[in-house]
């Protein structure tokens, strides 16, 4: 199958199959049809303008753009965790970007080094597609964390005071819900890793047997994506509740903010 | 004049728009036993918070053995006082991994507690045999509230802050730990409703 060879026309043709479902889903009540073709339109406006963009990039292929674009990815993800973990205040942006950045940066080089084995290290067709993979699941992972972590916190105020009480530091009477936010983090790629090629078959190895590629080769990327997954999940979230913590406890231990 | 072991000067907090201490004073000399009476409402709790600083107040000062509480000198208080606040809230898990918990801080390394003394604290306080498997939760009021004094007792801390440590025990239990808690010379801050603490010659009664 040529995966080039999609015509704008076979696109629509897919369309069609829309129609029987609104008519379904408009009989049954569900009222889902507006914001069902508000959906579609989005997407498919969004993934245009991306692919457009996306074009030129590949087209231009600079080391120096590729990462500039990384970079904006990791921002835009920064300030999706302080909204989404309502922590707006401007000191928590450096801390969350440098959270995505350390383990993110580290595992993208060291997936294109040495799994990818390319001559060029920071190329388009790798760089983007697996720093958009990490990222994402970061951006994930340090949102389950994180607020995990502080409605842990705030519902077990008591029972932090009364560690601090019992002559626990801060950090050791934070332990436990440290560990139970990480764990909730790394959970949904354990129970996947778990299940995977058995349930389904994960939507990067789809994407390179579609685009050719031998099923031997595309296993051995996902195996090598999953493990970096992980170990960003598990690296971002841990680094940004280690570092918002500097913030969210005033100088006698106690939890501030919302 | 000697200066006192641990004092309170003038504290003033406002909480929600109501002025809960304005130029509160208090010292508490060292081995004496203070309680804290007065209404609910009236900050009892909020006060014994503030001591390990755990509730920071508006103004005013607090004072032990020479030293001012404040982020410098925190880690001097915190580790002479131990603190057990109403309704004893501990995590809920096995007795016997939190206190292995506790026990592995690092203030607390250099205390060693045997599973015997463990064992004797729990027959003295009356709590059953299996304690130490159960959950906190599995606990009664009354029996988490002596896992609380037992803690304390193994820490031995100098001051010993305990918010209504016997509101939820039966006559003889209360007896038996008020008895208990006088007897070891500690400075205890409490508040309690129990008559036994209040009618007790060795304790001295803080009307707020």
């Amino acid at each position: 199958m040529d995966t080039n060879g999609i015509s704008y026309l076979n696109f629509l043709y897919f369309l069609i199959f829309l129609i029987p479902m609104m008519a379904v889903t408009w009989k049954m009540n569900l009222s889902v049809n507006k914001r069902l073709v508000i959906a579609v339109s989005r997407m498919i406006l969004q993934l245009s303008l991306v692919g457009i963009f996306l074009q030129y990039i590949f087209k231009l292929d600079k080391g120096w753009l590729n990462l500039l674009y990384v970079f904006l990815m990791m921002l835009v993800a920064s300030f999706s965790v302080m909204k989404s973990c309502n922590r707006k205040e401007a000191p928590y942006l450096p801390i969350i970007l440098f959270s995505f950045a350390l383990p993110n940066t580290v595992m993208m080089l060291f997936f294109n080094r040495f799994i990818a084995d390319i001559d060029v290290i920071l190329s388009a067709q790798h760089t983007i597609p697996i720093a958009g993979m990490l990222l994402g699941n970061s951006l994930n992972s340090i949102i389950i964390a994180v607020n995990r972590f502080y409605s842990d916190l705030k519902e077990g105020e008591k029972e932090y005071f009364m560690m601090l009480g019992m002559s626990g530091s801060r950090s050791e009477a934070i332990r436990p819900y440290f560990r139970t936010a990480l764990l909730t983090a790394l959970n949904p790629t354990l129970a996947s890793i778990e299940t995977i090629g058995l349930v389904a078959l994960p939507g990067m190895m789809t994407g390179q047997i579609l685009g050719g590629a031998l099923p031997l080769t595309a296993i051995k990327y996902q195996i090598a994506i999953m493990l970096a997954i992980m170990i960003v999940r598990f690296a971002a979230a841990a680094l940004t509740i280690f570092m918002t913590t500097r913030l969210a406890f005033d100088d006698f231990d106690i939890p501030a903010g919302p | 004049m000697e200066s006192p072991y641990l004092s309170l000067q003038n504290i003033n907090l406002k909480i929600k728009n109501q002025q809960l201490f304005s130029d509160f004073s208090l010292t508490v000399n060292k081995g004496e036993a203070v309680l804290l009476k007065g209404k609910s409402g009236k900050g009892k709790s909020t006060l014994l918070k503030m001591i390990p600083g755990f509730m920071k107040f508006d103004s005013g000062s607090i004072i032990l053995e020479g030293k001012e509480l404040n982020r410098h000198n925190l880690k001097y208080f915190r580790e002479r006082i131990s603190y057990v606040s109403q309704d004893t809230d501990l995590r809920n898990e096995n007795v016997e991994q939190l206190l292995q918990e506790i026990l592995k801080y690092k203030a607390n390394r250099h205390i060693s507690c045997t599973p015997e003394t463990f064992r004797d604290l729990i027959r003295e306080f009356h709590l059953e045999e299996d304690t130490p498997v159960k959950k906190i939760r599995e606990l009664s009021g009354g029996e988490r509230q002596r896992l609380g004094i037992i803690l304390t007792i193994i820490l031995d801390r100098d001051i010993w802050i305990m918010d209504e440590i016997t509101s939820a025990m039966d006559p003889e239990l209360k007896k038996l730990t008020a008895e208990k808690l006088l007897s070891l010379n500690k400075t205890l801050i409490l508040t309690s409703h129990d008559s036994q603490w209040e009618n007790d010659p060795r304790v001295r009664v803080v009307e707020l």
